[in-house]
């Protein structure tokens, strides 16, 4: 579904993708963890391309994202993204936010938009919330409803870049929750997160990142139990105590 | 004394009246052609096209950079030269919605830089193309902060458009320095003059502050 | 165009366009330094809380907001004779340049001053320091800073609006291009060249906006 062959990302003189190697299959659920600079975020976001790589060949669902001439905005429409910040409409209702891409990139009507919308925040538990706006809604909640705006595309893959960082921790599970739910229907997903519990549970396999480098990437009860690399021992040993 | 002239003054108001019109005509005009130019060089040069922006950018510090009365004596005066011959009140709305969509422009590109970058990645990550982005999610939010200034910057075109007096336009300043000729009492005429500038410049400011107070407020909701 | 371009004539009137290009500067830094004190003496006015200050110059800066220059200016070269003083009109040129420019100073003071944070003010009341003293030592110096690139802008503004002094017969860039069309139907020339003048002016006034934008930014981040 997804392959990185050898590629390479700079920014400026700064190379924060080196040589990235990597296949995930579809229905896997990879998680990548790594320290803050690492190049996860950077490593996700080249998939949609919302950053552009200088080398090697990115094939995602038989598209070459490597290739500039490639149109990206079809292959956006089958790729949802979870940001950190959530990257609500501040201007649009929960239900406009997730019906908008439908009825403008798929050219659904309205109508059935709206009845699709309505399912897809309820899946996430938001049934109650479709005329709130993200400023009315909690940081949980308004993770969700990004949730369900990348799922009402009928997504592919879906990729989440921190997703319960920015959130306060009694927030974080129902987040988690719905990603979790969202892993047992088969839906390929690459997170990128700290929380290894998660991880553990979830994953089929999870992915070290630093320095631009993939280090290590094995099946959780492996990686959490045989690391073989050193700086992914030391990575573990810090997050792990906290 | 200045019983007779107000007098006087009084009758020749459907004039002054007629002076307004124009005015109201000249800068009315300008301000739809100025506002729509205006709103596409912004999004231009709030884009990645580098020349394009290069050149609107250019353009735009020509026009505030010199005086719009050497502008409009420019286009008026020299384009007879090259065979073009315009009528004043023509010369008078390009010049006028030139000026306008160069200031336009400043605010509508600095309103579309100031919505957070995540909100672009949001949209393209959706597969939107470029311009739903912008209609959807870039120029809704843009709006907010685009508006206030952008009535500012009527009221700066209205009192601009007396400048265009200058070449003969019949508006309500030329109006008042017709009839100055005639009535030799400056305070009342101009009084009167700047009295109508008011009327319509004030409520207009007073609209300016209250939007960027109402939407300055919301947006930080 | 180039072709009929007349640059000898140009050459022959350089003088003319010296004198008045210094004239068009020293009418503008006379419009800004007496729209500096308009502006302070103004704005203290409309801060004030006693209505017997407040009003006139809030009545005084509205006014002049709402109306254009070019009325303010026929106003005052019209107005004065017929209210029998004699002014030259230079003296109502800078006047009107004056009063204009010093509503929008006043307006750019009262902003830096609001802009300096309430904790500020704050500190300053907590070490007992009197109004004056809190205004002079501490609210004054940040505002400063502040209202430097508006200041610069408003200088531009300035230069651009003396132009319109030429329509008072004044001497000054805009009235040389105008001499240069009435004597030698030379509208290209001359207007041109006036702009061109004036886009050197502004482009000075830029770059040193750009610089007290920058300046501003180290002040703030320490």
């Amino acid at each position: 579904m997804i392959e990185f062959r050898d590629v390479h990302k700079w920014f400026g003189d700064l190379h924060v993708l080196k040589g990235i190697r990597l296949r995930v299959a579809a229905g896997e659920v990879l998680v990548v963890c790594g320290p803050s600079g690492s190049g996860k975020s950077t490593l996700i976001r080249t998939i949609n391309r919302l950053e552009p790589i200088q080398k090697g060949e990115l094939i995602v669902d038989g598209m070459k994202v490597h290739d500039p001439r490639t149109p990206m905005t079809k292959l956006r429409a089958e790729i949802g993204f979870v940001f950190q910040q959530f990257n609500l409409y501040p201007h649009m209702t929960a239900l406009e936010n997730v019906t908008l891409a439908p009825i403008k990139v798929r050219r659904m009507p309205r109508r059935e938009a709206e009845a699709l919308g309505k399912e897809v925040l309820a899946k996430v538990g938001l049934a109650d919330k479709l005329h709130q706006y993200p400023a009315q809604l909690s940081g949980g909640q308004q993770q969700r409803v990004a949730i369900a705006r990348g799922l009402c595309m009928h997504p592919k893959i879906m990729l989440f870049d921190e997703p319960t960082s920015a959130l306060d921790p009694e927030m974080i599970n129902e987040v988690l929750e719905v990603m979790r739910a969202l892993a047992r229907e088969g839906m390929t997903m690459i997170v990128v997160t700290h929380e290894m519990g998660f991880a553990r549970e979830v994953a089929h396999r999870v992915a070290f990142m630093d320095y631009g480098e993939l280090i290590e990437i094995a099946p959780p009860e492996e990686f959490f139990a045989r690391p073989q690399s050193e700086r992914t021992r030391l990575f573990l040993s810090k997050i792990l105590t906290h | 004394m200045w019983g007779i002239y107000l007098e006087q003054l009084l009758q020749s108001l459907p004039f002054f009246l007629k002076g307004l019109w124009m005015t109201v005509a000249v800068s009315g005009l300008s301000l739809l052609l100025g506002t729509a130019v205006g709103f596409l060089w912004g999004i231009v040069r709030a884009s990645r096209r580098r020349i394009l922006k290069a050149l609107i950018g250019a353009w735009v510090d020509v026009i505030r950079g010199t005086p719009f009365l050497v502008q409009i004596f420019i286009l008026f005066f020299i384009l007879p030269e090259f065979g073009v011959h315009l009528e004043a009140f023509p010369a008078a709305v390009i010049a006028l919605s030139n000026l306008a969509a160069c200031f336009i422009c400043e605010i509508v590109s600095s309103g579309i830089e100031s919505v957070p970058h995540g909100q672009r990645e949001a949209a393209v990550s959706s597969g939107l193309n470029g311009y739903q982005q912008l209609r959807h999610v870039i120029l809704p939010q843009a709006l907010r902060v685009i508006l206030p200034p952008l009535v500012g910057q009527y009221v700066l075109l209205i009192k601009d458009s007396s400048v265009v007096s200058a070449i003969g336009v019949m508006d309500v300043t030329r109006a008042g320095w017709l009839t100055v000729q005639r009535i030799p009492q400056g305070i009342l005429v101009f009084g009167l003059v700047g009295l109508l500038y008011f009327a319509i410049c004030y409520p207009l400011i007073q609209i300016s502050g209250a939007l960027e107070k109402r939407l300055g407020r919301s947006s930080r909701r | 165009m180039l072709e009929t371009f007349n640059f000898r004539v140009i050459l022959e009137y350089l003088p003319l366009y010296g004198t008045c290009l210094l004239a068009t500067l020293w009418l503008s830094a006379a419009g800004l330094a007496g729209s500096l004190a308009v502006g302070c003496a103004a704005c203290a006015m409309r801060i004030s809380r006693f209505p017997a200050l407040h009003w006139p110059a809030a009545v005084y800066i509205e006014s002049i907001r709402s109306t254009p220059l070019l009325a303010q200016l026929y106003f005052l070269y019209f107005g004065l004779p017929s209210l029998g003083v004699p002014v030259s009109e230079t003296t109502v040129g800078i006047l009107a340049l004056t009063l204009n420019s010093g509503a929008y100073m006043a307006e750019i003071i009262r902003g830096g001053i609001q802009s300096v944070a309430p904790g500020q003010i704050e500190a300053a009341v907590s070490s007992g320091l009197s109004y004056l003293q809190r205004m002079r030592s501490i609210v004054l110096p940040q505002a400063v800073g502040i209202t430097l690139p508006p200041m610069l802008g408003q200088a531009i503004v300035l230069v651009k609006d003396s132009a319109l002094l030429s329509l008072i017969s004044l001497m000054e860039l805009t009235r040389a291009g105008q001499i240069l069309t009435s004597e030698r139907f030379m509208p290209a020339e001359g207007f041109l060249t006036s702009a061109a003048l004036y886009l050197s002016i502004y482009y000075v006034l830029k770059a040193l906006t750009v610089w007290s934008r920058k300046r501003l930014i180290h002040l703030h981040t320490g």
